[in-house]
């Protein structure tokens, strides 16, 4: 029976003190003379004098505005601008220390607000960021203006599809003698968000962040990559681990004690390759394979792999320095130019860190992504200095993580993800993610609108 | 003696409007006074508190404070003006010409407005009524508009009402047939900058029971605008939108408000021969009284990039001269405007900027709890008293005034006598790439 994909949202606050964007300071002595005035000018209505400027309770603790309440504070400045010489809000250098140069403060303060309550993140006023930028920054999304009911769906009504099928796929389909299609060659699974979880760095692996990203990854009916000897080693098994097997590993893959629903195999090897095709019939094999030309992942094509992943470190950044959107871009080319696009998945990791990079990533050609580090921003775990390296990168979990408390911020994670890729899907008229795949008519880049629009304009391309 | 005649509240109120006022004041002013945590690459610190200072004074700000660019390093943000040499500009005593027609069809009333700017649609419950009357009162001061917004026709704008736009949108909040007939213009909301293809979402909070009376709801739930209008599936249809105001209102004008998907062109073609007179375009970039993060930032292009392109399919359909172009989404600056024109629009919609002239910090907390600190974007009863109609009214007349200053200004330095010497004209624009015009 048809079950519409639900995972269940709970309120799950930071277990470490988030620091607040902003600070407030007062000076006490000018403060207490101000407020001895009020009290002498409204003497007859106290109530007046100690009304405060602030309507989200800064300065409503227990010695009121001689000790302000920062983390209460929105950065509405309304305190500063009516009292200038008395209270001053600036920016909080703490906050300024959040994630590192890519994941910036501004990501971390997202992904722990969706991870903190499952929304999405709603606004008011208009947008406050860059006009466009590098990478995903200079990239929209189309959206339709008069076409089709879909929008609905993000309210209920009607079903958008998140599914995405994973593995070899053939391009066509073989019909038998009796008009009957022969499946042979089709090895596909479908998760129902094209989100999976990639393998965590070193320096968090742990039991508890294990079975946190185990039971998220479970309940969320998606996959999570694990390296084979990590599994061994904390005994780790289920349907929802992928294992990472490198040169060497096939021994260890056959202490696995259930048959993987698909097995990544880290960098080309082709010994190795053949022989879990062999060991391992049922499994779809994943090639594991740091960013980089298309016609390097055609020639695996051509060596029989039919699920790739795409790994740029955690700047986005592939092996020869140029960013995943534009491998992305060039490898789904060179399969569509192949003729072979369908016939394969592309899965992308290493700088897809905010909802909205979701749907731009596969508008570039992705079939699903493997997230990263966004998993352990919601965790809170700290950026130690700049975390671009996949395996050096120092990232400390908080010391009093749960397992309950992780499992809950990483569902609330996904959630918002999730409902903001509807949010874009239903803006285009979508009710497929699988439709979105490659459709680069409707993606709009910064370069091509400023030459359509400002070519012509002097200096412009100078 | 005045003060033990007022309640406690309007004391409260009293004194931190005495504050805030002060404060506007002050803070333009006062030497480095940047506040800190203030402005965002789009709206600056400069740009906010010249904005203050603008409201306050009716010119540009003196005192070197950057009002005219952000720093958002693109769009209006990297064009200038090709100005001409001092000895080749035209004096200040040349009468420039800022006037707008927003009929060009050989048919149907004449409006014209005397400066190529009108205020931007925006609800009864995002904004208070006496910032919605504050607004509708500068624009019959200066024989302008301003726009409802969805959300209804308070019974206080009715005695500005021929300087109101009513605005038909998806969820028909508020649209009766006396609130089409009250206005000289129409404007269907197809879709909105902040968040295309998304409808309109007013938070629960905000919908109080004057505000759900008004939209004919029930107080304290949420309220959405779905998105598509269910009655419009092509340009057919949307013609019948256009006859069915027309029948109602036969001296209406019509505008349309879309937001910039790649086929914006198409869609204003769409909207001419539908028959309207204005279309107005609404980049990504606009205001909002709450919308998600990701559609503000991600969906649909910004205004700089949807201008050109219209004004030039526009043109090549050979019915540019039949339509009028409105932008919005962006506009924060008279300059702004005066490159929207430059890049092909006839004149701009100005949102955002009314509010920061009535003292909107960008805080983004518009759709929080009780709303907006400065009694702006907000429907509590106490709050919404700290704006009050003429000192806000004012405000932007002073804002509109120094907007007209500066247009002027720029038209003699272009040599230029009339704005509408100036649409499309991009060849009076100059790129200064990513490092911006400082």
């Amino acid at each position: 029976m048809y079950q519409r994909y639900q995972l269940q949202t709970s309120p799950t606050p930071e277990i470490v003190p988030f620091p607040n964007r902003t600070r407030v300071k007062v000076k006490k002595r000018g403060l207490a003379m101000h407020l001895l005035k009020e009290l002498v000018h409204y003497r007859r209505n106290p109530e007046v004098a100690l009304s405060r400027p602030c309507i989200y309770g800064v300065f409503s603790g227990p010695v009121g505005v001689f000790a302000p309440r920062s983390n209460s504070c929105v950065g509405c400045l309304r305190c500063t601008i009516e009292h200038p010489e008395m209270v001053q809000v600036d920016l909080n250098p703490e906050h300024r220390h959040l994630g590192d140069s890519y994941f910036t403060p501004e990501h971390v303060d997202t992904t722990c607000y969706e991870a903190r309550t499952g929304r999405i993140p709603v606004k008011g006023a208009g947008y406050r960021g860059p006009f466009g930028g590098d990478g995903w920054d200079g990239m929209w999304t189309d959206m339709s203006e008069i076409v089709r009911p879909t929008r609905d769906g993000i309210h209920g009504r009607e079903f958008i599809s998140t599914s995405v099928d994973i593995g070899q796929k053939p391009p066509f389909l073989t019909i038998d003698e009796q008009g009957i299609a022969i499946a042979e060659g089709v090895r596909t699974f479908s998760l129902p968000i094209p989100v999976l979880f990639d393998m965590p760095p070193a320096s968090v692996l742990s039991l508890k962040f294990l079975q946190i990203s185990m039971t998220t990854a479970q309940a969320a009916e998606t996959l999570l990559i694990l390296p084979v000897k990590v599994l061994n080693e904390f005994r780790l098994q289920g349907q929802q681990v992928i294992p990472l097997a490198s040169h060497g590993d096939a021994d260890a893959l056959m202490e696995l004690r259930s048959t993987p629903l698909m097995i990544e195999l880290d960098g080309w090897n082709e010994a190795l390759f053949r022989e879990i095709q062999t060991r391992f019939p049922k499994s779809t094999i994943c090639l594991r394979h740091d960013c980089g030309s298309g016609e390097e992942l055609l020639k695996h094509y051509h060596s029989g792999v039919r699920v790739f992943h795409m790994v740029a470190n955690y700047h986005g950044l592939g092996s020869d320095g140029r960013f995943v959107l534009d491998l992305i871009r060039e490898a789904h080319k060179s399969f569509v130019d192949a003729g072979c696009r369908d016939a394969v998945t592309l899965l992308g990791t290493g700088g897809i860190i905010a909802a909205e990079h979701v749907p731009k990533a596969i508008i570039c050609g992705l079939d699903a992504i493997a997230l990263d580090t966004p998993l352990l921003a919601a965790l809170q775990a700290q950026f130690v200095g700049e975390c671009a390296d996949r395996e050096k990168s120092p990232f400390t979990l908080p010391g009093r993580l749960a397992v309950d408390w992780g499992v809950q911020r990483l569902k609330n994670l996904l959630v918002s993800w999730r409902d903001q890729l509807l949010e874009v899907l239903g803006a285009m008229g979508l009710r497929d993610v699988r439709r979105l795949r490659g459709e680069m008519g409707r993606a709009m880049f910064q370069k091509e609108l400023e030459r359509e629009a400002f070519s012509g304009i002097e200096g412009y391309g100078q | 003696m005045a003060n033990s005649m007022k309640t406690i509240e309007q004391l409260i109120v009293d004194k931190h409007t005495t504050s805030l006022h002060r404060g506007f004041h002050l803070w333009p002013k006062l030497k480095n006074g940047k506040l800190p945590a203030l402005g965002d690459h789009r709206w600056t610190a400069d740009l906010i508190l010249s904005t203050w200072l603008q409201a306050e004074t009716a010119t540009p700000p003196s005192n070197g404070r950057e009002h005219r660019v952000g720093n958002s390093g693109g769009g209006f943000d990297v064009l200038d003006f090709k100005f001409l040499p001092e000895d080749r500009r035209l004096s200040n005593d040349v009468a420039t010409d800022l006037s707008l027609p927003l009929n060009r069809r050989p048919y149907d009333r004449r409006i014209e407005i005397p400066i190529p700017f009108y205020g931007a649609g925006m609800s009864f419950g995002s904004i208070s009524e006496q910032v919605m009357c504050a607004r509708a009162k500068a624009a019959q001061a200066w024989k302008t508009f301003t726009c409802t917004g969805e959300g209804g026709y308070p019974e206080s704008l009715l005695a500005y009402k021929d300087h109101v736009i009513t605005q038909v949108a998806t969820g028909m909040f508020g649209v009766r047939e006396e609130t089409i007939q009250h206005a000289p213009i129409i404007e269907f909301k197809y879709a909105q900058g902040a968040k295309p293809g998304l409808g309109g979402h007013l938070l629960g909070d905000k919908v109080t029971s004057s505000v759900a009376t008004m939209r004919e709801s029930l107080p304290w739930i949420s309220l959405f605008s779905p998105f598509p209008f269910h009655s419009v599936y092509s340009v057919e249809d949307h013609k019948k939108h256009v006859d069915w105001i027309k029948t109602i209102n036969p001296k209406a004008l019509v505008s349309v408000k879309v937001s910039t998907p790649t086929d914006i062109d198409m869609v204003a073609v769409g909207s001419y021969y539908a028959g309207a007179h204005i279309v107005h375009i609404d980049g990504s970039y606009g205001g909002t009284g709450a919308a998600p993060e990701i559609a503000k930032k991600t969906i649909a292009m910004p205004i700089e990039f949807a201008i050109p392109k219209v004004h030039r399919y526009l043109s090549q359909e050979g019915v540019r001269q039949e339509i009028v172009v409105m932008a919005s989404g962006g506009i924060r600056t008279a300059y702004d405007v005066a490159k929207a024109i430059a890049l092909g629009a006839d004149g701009a919609i100005l949102g955002t900027t009314e509010l920061v002239a009535l003292g909107c910090t960008r805080c983004s907390n518009c759709e929080r709890g009780r709303g907006c600190p400065f009694g702006l974007t907000t429907t509590d009863p106490e709050l919404s008293q700290l704006v009050e109609i003429d000192w806000g009214a004012e405000r932007l007349s002073n804002l509109y005034r120094s907007f007209q200053l500066q247009l002027a200004d720029l038209l003699r330095r272009l040599g230029l006598t009339a704005i509408r010497d100036l649409v499309g004209r991009t060849d009076l624009l100059i790129y200064r790439g990513h490092a911006g015009v400082r």
